[in-house]
């Protein structure tokens, strides 16, 4: 046998060169056809357990569904489907290390898939990572997506937000709501979920305008009117929140919170001495009644936190804290005892700054007992309020 | 027996050199005025490459099938198969072993160093058949052995078969095969650099320029055919990688402490047991690997199958945080005890494999226990578990810059390189230290071999010409001088023997008696130039290896030594006594 090779064999040296070539191309052609069965086989066999796998998520089995996800990702691997469902079960069952470096292998491929990106955002978003999970939804947002993108775009925006939210950063979150609202087409769910989105960053005049829009659409929408409610109240918007909330309340008597919202915005218009279109005789007496809920307010605070105001003396005026290093609320006393006779100047009409100096004192007495004795009830919460939204309560 | 030849006996390698090697109808007769056989030898390395890439892709696709085909797609843990699988495969693999392929226990990495030393480049185009049937057989069973080793003496064996079919000279015959084994490597392990570095650091055993443009390109021409059909997807998911802090440097310090001692525990493991499992009656040969095989079943059957076969899919979940610290020092140990059944037994497959499995479940390990105790200065367990790869293959195999280039290589991340360099230096010394000779010494020396390797290279101290350099002599002549001139100078003089500085450059020797002579004879206006012969002396450099000045002190009294930048400047002169003197034993105080 190996004379009859010796024989065979060339003595040429491009024979030999051509041979080997013609060699490695008989060699390519069979190990390319056995790797394209062998490759055939293991796709038919990655099908079948990414099926089984999926199957396995769906019916609550996380640990055989990653096996069988493992697996069939070994069977194709340059599959990037199995891949990414693989990436969001490790993500989904806590293996943040091994999904982050599957669904980092697919971003490398494909960077600008939207899939691919919000898979990473949520993986960013699992560890708390608030730089790499804007990165990847900004990268969702604006990457491509397969079948309706815009749709998709505004869920993972939706996302961002929620997760900024989560990571209470406000700031971020309302940039992103802006640019969300700018982009919102005309669908009532969409805009009362991006409303609530935005009372929930604290942005109630934007959120009170997407109900509104809202109701421009559909005026008798209960959600969009209860919203407006709610946001016109939290916005401090007092007349606004009390129209929509009577409306939202007479679609909806059952529903306990808005008739809570409402009550309390009563109290409040009918508290807000600043109120327009109501009688100078109107106003003191608001004021007058202002005055001795705050002294009551104040009083009972004392008592609460165990503070005698037996003996605290008027100060020198209204506006001056008594001398000495006395406690707040003491001193609150002082200057409410010292305010107490001016009450009857409120009906001369040359008494211009003497309202301002009443609520004042009334707002600086609920504030500082709120701080030191817990949200106050009823007519101290409504004073409380006002305080807070002085220049808007009655619009 | 040895595991190399089997039935051969190495002191006479004859009997293993085919015939034809030395046939008179040699290749290159034809070949000249096309290609030179340097030339001719770089191709046929593309080749060779070529062909080792197709084989390997072969085999690992044998692999995979047999290992789907005798255990499915998951481990079955807690079933027979698991047990009855590699017990039965065993057998049959020790069956094919003892009776058609002798040659291909073990690993192939010293039968393809043997092949290159002892057997002129010889490697049986059998062993390629019988390594590439038994180890898909063994690996793909469950026995706890890589296919890295394997494909390594695949690719030997194909080139040798090449080689001697093309009727090239011995000595390219015996570069065939290390050219083959780096392009078998490096498809097994999608590295190029590494599997150059691995097969200069192993196979070859010293540095050798004149082969090293054949091996890479024979590696690349591997991976790239490999890549081709099996694509360019890394055999590891990557961790996110990072290196925190240069404090951090002593963690990884530990883990090349700990990896150090865990190789030599390794070591001494397969090498105490081997020897005595092979000096057991024959018969018993055929039942080891079966054995072995069920032992390795059981620890899959009592719910560690990740030490079953090569284990590349579990060294990635490990370097991705799947596993606690508890489970992954436990699998290191597994693995240890494993791949020594599986070894010892006699069973093909190779140890590059299982060297990786135990570096990266122990250097996740390490990490973990290390995070645990200093959170703040410990990163990721990955990155350790991915250094901890190339601790191990520093201890156990005793190939540090392969180690590091391996683990660089697979990452594609420079930034973990120091820390790979720390932990890995660490190792290499504490198992060095532990146990002076590597484990593929041991083994070959086991098998009745002495073959050359690096580590003895780095333990020799080299000789060099300043050595033996004795100090330049107070007079030095030049050819210009008049012979009545020297006499005067060299009169009251000890020196007998003079260097003489030649014009334009060179060096010469003259010596006492000679000018004594000529100036008695009356010729003291001639010069010295004319005494002796037009051809200067050979010079010596300082820093040559003191072998090169052998060639000249016997026929020279003294040899010039010469600055390199100057060489008309003379640093010292060796003579015959100097160099000798430096050769000779130390004298017993």
């Amino acid at each position: 046998m190996a004379k009859f090779f010796d024989k065979l064999f060339p003595r040429s040296a491009i024979l030999v060169l051509v041979l080997l070539t013609l060699g490695a191309v008989v060699g390519f052609a069979v190990v390319g056809h056995l790797v394209t069965r062998y490759n055939a086989n293991q796709q038919a066999r990655g099908r079948r357990l990414y099926a089984q796998g999926l199957a396995d998520l769906t019916s609550g089995n996380p640990n055989k569904a990653l096996e069988e996800l493992r697996a069939a990702v070994t069977c194709d691997r340059s599959n990037s489907q199995y891949q990414l469902s693989l990436g969001r079960a490790l993500r989904d069952t806590g293996r943040l290390d091994e999904a982050e470096s599957y669904l980092e292998s697919l971003w490398q491929r494909t960077p600008e898939d939207g899939t691919i990106n919000l898979a990473l955002a949520r993986v960013a978003a699992r560890r708390g990572s608030i730089n790499d999970a804007l990165r990847y939804y900004h990268n969702a947002m604006y990457g491509i997506w397969p079948s309706d993108a815009d749709g998709n775009r505004r869920k993972a925006q939706m996302e961002l937000i929620e997760f900024l939210l989560q990571k209470n950063d406000l700031a971020e979150a309302r940039s992103e709501l802006m640019a969300l609202a700018a982009s919102l087409p005309l669908n009532p769910t969409l805009e009362l979920r991006t409303a609530e989105l935005m009372e929930q960053a604290q942005d109630y005049s934007d959120a009170l305008a997407e109900c509104e829009r809202v109701l421009h659409i559909d005026h008798a929408n209960p959600a969009a009117l209860a919203g407006a409610g709610e946001t016109a109240y939290r916005a401090g918007r007092y007349r606004t929140a009390q129209r929509y909330l009577q409306v939202a309340v007479n679609a909806n008597p059952k529903d306990a919170n808005l008739r809570d919202l409402l009550a309390s915005t009563n109290t409040i218009l009918q508290t807000n001495p600043f109120a327009r279109r109501i009688s100078d005789a109107e106003r003191n007496r608001r004021l007058a009644t202002a005055f001795e809920d705050a002294g009551q307010r104040l009083s009972s605070c004392a008592q609460q936190k165990g503070i005698s105001l037996t003996f605290v003396k008027p100060a020198a005026s209204s506006l001056s804290p008594p001398p000495g290093s006395a406690p707040p609320l003491a001193s609150l006393q002082s200057r409410w005892l010292a305010t107490k006779p001016d009450l009857r100047r409120l009906r001369y009409a040359e008494e211009n700054d003497l309202p301002d100096v009443i609520m004042d004192l009334v707002f600086t007495i609920e504030q500082q007992t709120a701080q030191d004795c817990g949200e106050p009830q009823d007519v101290n919460h409504a004073l409380l309020l006002i305080a807070r939204d002085r220049d808007t309560a009655d619009q | 027996m040895n595991d190399i030849i089997p039935g051969s006996n190495p002191v006479t390698p004859a009997s293993a050199q085919p015939v034809r090697l030395f046939a008179p109808r040699r290749l290159f007769e034809a070949f000249e005025g096309v290609f030179d056989e340097e030339s001719f030898f770089l191709i046929l390395s593309v080749f060779i490459g070529i062909f080792s890439g197709l084989a390997v892709v072969c085999f690992r696709i044998a692999i995979d099938w047999t290992h789907l085909w005798l255990l499915g797609p998951f481990p079955p843990v807690h079933n027979w198969r698991i047990l009855a699988v590699p017990s039965i495969v065993g057998l049959v693999v020790a069956v094919l072993v003892m009776h058609l392929f002798p040659a291909i226990r073990g690993s192939g990495v010293n039968q393809t160093k043997a092949a290159l030393y002892i057997f002129n480049g010889y490697i049986p185009f059998r062993t390629a058949i019988g390594k590439f049937l038994c180890a898909a057989l063994a690996i793909g069973s469950g026995q706890s052995l890589g296919p890295e080793d394997p494909s390594l003496q695949i690719g030997a064996s194909l080139a040798s078969a090449l080689g001697r079919q093309l009727k090239l000279s011995r000595e390219k015959l015996r570069l065939m095969a290390p050219v083959g084994a780096a392009a078998g490597l490096a498809a097994a392990f999608n590295a190029p650099i590494s599997a150059v570095l691995f097969v200069i650091e192993e196979v070859i055993g010293r540095w050798s320029a004149g082969i090293l443009g054949s091996v890479v390109l024979s590696a690349v021409a591997s991976v790239v055919v490999e890549r081709w059909f099996l694509g360019s997807e890394p055999i590891f998911r990557i961790p996110v990688t990072a290196f925190k802090q240069p404090a951090e440097l002593i963690a990884y310090m530990v883990l090349g402490i700990v990896g150090g001692v865990a190789a030599v525990i390794f070591a001494k493991a397969i090498v105490f047991l081997r020897p005595r499992l092979k000096a057991m009656p024959r018969w018993t040969q055929y039942f080891q690997p079966a054995i072995a095989g069920l032992l390795i079943g059981l620890i899959g059957y009592f719910g560690f199958p990740q030490v079953m076969g090569a284990g590349y899919d579990y060294m990635d979940q490990a370097m991705h945080g799947q596993y606690v610290w508890q489970l992954l020092a436990t699998l290191a140990a597994l693995k240890i005890v494993a791949t020594t059944l599986s070894f010892v037994s006699g069973t093909p497959g190779g140890m590059f494999a299982p060297a990786l499995f135990v570096g990266a479940m122990l250097g996740g390990a390490v990490g973990g226990i290390e995070h645990l105790l200093f959170p703040h200065l410990v990163g990721s367990t990955g990155t350790y578990a991915l250094v901890g790869m190339g601790v191990l293959f520093a201890g156990f195999l005793r190939a540090p810059m392969t180690s590091v280039f391996m683990v660089l290589e697979v990452s594609g991340n420079y930034e973990i390189i120091v820390p790979v360099i720390v932990a890995n230096t660490f190792a290499y010394l504490v198992s060095r230290s532990l146990e002076p000779i590597p484990i593929f010494d041991l083994l070959t020396r086991q098998d009745g071999l002495v073959l050359p390797s690096l580590e003895e290279e780095r333990e020799e101290a080299i000789l060099r010409v300043e050595d033996a350099m004795l100090p330049a002599p107070p007079i030095i002549l030049s050819a210009a001088d008049y012979i009545d001139a020297a006499e005067r100078r060299i009169e009251n003089a000890a020196q007998i023997v003079f260097p003489v500085r030649l014009q334009p450059s060179g060096w010469g020797v003259i010596t006492r008696e000679q000018i004594e002579r000529r100036f008695k004879e009356g010729k003291g206006d001639h010069t010295i130039g004319s005494l002796i012969p037009a051809q200067p002396l050979p010079s010596l450099y300082p820093d040559l290896p003191l072998d090169s000045a052998l060639r000249f002190v016997q026929s020279c009294p003294i040899v010039p030594v010469v600055n390199r930048a100057n060489p008309q400047k003379l640093e010292g002169i060796v003579s015959s006594q100097s160099v000798f003197a430096k050769y000779a034993p130390p004298r017993p105080d």
